[in-house]
């Protein structure tokens, strides 16, 4: 993995920092974080098979103001490098790899917010005399802080990825990444179908979701 | 004026960077709005100052609609509307702008658009669809902020006249069905495409474990999210694995 750790450090880091800070232009949403890692490994099937398994997690959270979220994007990126460097059947251990590093990345966003709040308690005087250079120098601050958040939390998941492949996968037999596998995959299943429920709600907008798995289940049929 | 928009509006782009407990995206807001007020600084350096100080506090808004607080504030600034006025519009947008762009993008533009990629994925569209998602998605992100820009900086203090505008409305009516519709119907591709992983008995574990985690998830949301419930199927799964030879 040494070969690839700059590009997979440098695209987590800015899967990041597109999360909160800039240009918040969905790069960290799973799909694309899974496929644009991918595309750096070689490995455009399991960037779009994480991707996908974490965009069904991330549809159970609503990213609204302060409210407290894991953090999928950089974990998708390394749960697709863990997949890749396991081998068939990675998606088990990608997935263990992939949440940690999310619990991970939302414990750093509350941390991030608690120093901007100080910092910006300790600027409040210059602020409040209307000082231009403070003010730009907290946001860049902000700014800056994110970026080492990003690049940090990247890190330590591909710390982990390297501990999971030396330690985790020798014990794993073929059926137990197998078991793993299905675990894995029927939680993001049923995360990303309660959270699809939370998002639609009741009402008639239940009804457009009746008529939209009764043409999913028909295309799927056919196919 | 149209470079000093410009500015503003790249600024917008990080408008979250500073984001905090006290002001929330108050300091961004201000860090935005700077250019549009800098014009005061020629005539008149402790207006500027004041209107900068005040343009740092407080604020909420949806980050892709905060340029209409961000336009309509210091459009009032250079108008020299007194404090106090400007101060109410503050507080008088934070909610209108947080709340409609939630709906209008957290719930609406985005899962549509992210949903129909999954389809597509699902599909064998492969990167592709992500293009596709990527290119659309920013398409009306990037034009819902030039739009909330310009619409507070035209408007000034009437702004919330541009909150009331008829496609508000109408994009939040299409978008509740669509994103229902996009919802349902990517489900059972993307549920078929992800079994398709496995064979047997794997794919029937799948189904059953895959249905009893939803049913936990809908009977205990207060205790049990998507995280948590990964965390604990995978690591059962782990252990499972590991003793399974």
């Amino acid at each position: 993995m040494s070969g690839a750790f700059p590009a997979l450090l440098a695209w987590g880091t800015v899967v990041g920092l597109d999360l909160v800070s800039m240009p918040q232009m969905m790069l960290a949403r799973p799909l694309v974080a899974g496929a644009v890692t991918g595309l750096v490994l070689g490995d455009v099937a399991s960037g779009l098979r994480l991707g996908v398994l974490f965009e069904l997690f991330q549809y159970d959270i609503l990213p609204v103001g302060a409210t407290r979220y894991p953090e999928y994007g950089p974990a998708t990126v390394v749960a697709v490098a863990a997949a890749h460097y396991a081998g068939p059947f990675g998606v088990g251990l990608a997935t263990v790899v992939g949440l940690f590093t999310a619990m991970l990345g939302g414990v750093s966003l509350q941390m991030l917010r608690r120093l901007n709040t100080r910092a910006v308690a300790k600027a409040a005087p210059a602020l409040e005399a209307g000082d231009v250079g403070a003010l730009a120098r907290l946001h860049a601050a902000g700014w800056a802080r994110d970026l080492l958040r990003g690049a940090a939390v990247t890190a330590a998941g591909l710390g982990l990825v390297v501990l999971t492949i030396a330690f985790v996968a020798p014990a794993l037999t073929h059926h137990g990444e197998r078991v793993l596998s299905v675990g894995a995959t029927a939680a993001a299943l049923a995360a990303g179908a309660a959270g699809i429920l939370r998002i639609v709600g009741r009402g008639t907008a239940l009804r457009w979701l009746a008529v939209g798995l009764v043409g999913g289940v028909v295309v799927a049929w056919l196919s | 004026m149209k470079a000093r928009l410009a500015a503003a509006f790249v600024r917008l782009f990080t408008v979250q960077a500073s984001w905090n407990y006290e002001r929330l995206i108050g300091v961004g807001a201000g860090f935005a709005a700077e250019p549009l007020l800098r014009p005061l600084r020629e005539g008149d350096a402790a207006r500027y100052r004041a209107a900068l100080a005040r343009s740092t506090r407080y604020f909420n808004a949806h980050p892709y609609l905060s340029g209409v607080g961000v336009g309509a504030l210091a459009r009032a600034e250079r108008e020299g509307v007194p404090a106090e006025q400007i101060e109410h519009l503050r507080d008088a947008l934070a909610g209108p702008l947080g709340s409609i762009g939630d709906r209008l993008v957290w719930a609406g533009w985005l899962p549509t658009l992210s949903a129909l990629a999954l389809a597509a994925v699902a599909r064998g569209t492969g990167l592709w669809a992500v293009a596709a998602f990527l290119v659309v998605y920013n398409a009306g992100h990037v034009a819902l902020r030039w739009w909330g820009l310009s619409a507070g900086w035209t408007r000034g203090v009437r702004v919330a006249t541009a909150l009331q505008e008829p496609w508000i409305r109408g994009a939040a009516r299409i978008l509740t069905p669509a994103t229902a519709l996009a919802f349902g119907f990517a489900l059972p591709l993307v549920a078929l495409w992800s079994g398709e992983l496995f064979r047997g008995w794997a794919r029937i574990t799948l189904a059953v474990v895959a249905a009893a985690a939803f049913g936990l998830l809908r009977w205990r949301p207060d205790v049990l999210s998507g995280l948590r419930l990964g965390l604990v199927l995978v690591a059962v799964a782990l252990v499972a694995g590991i003793l399974w030879r």
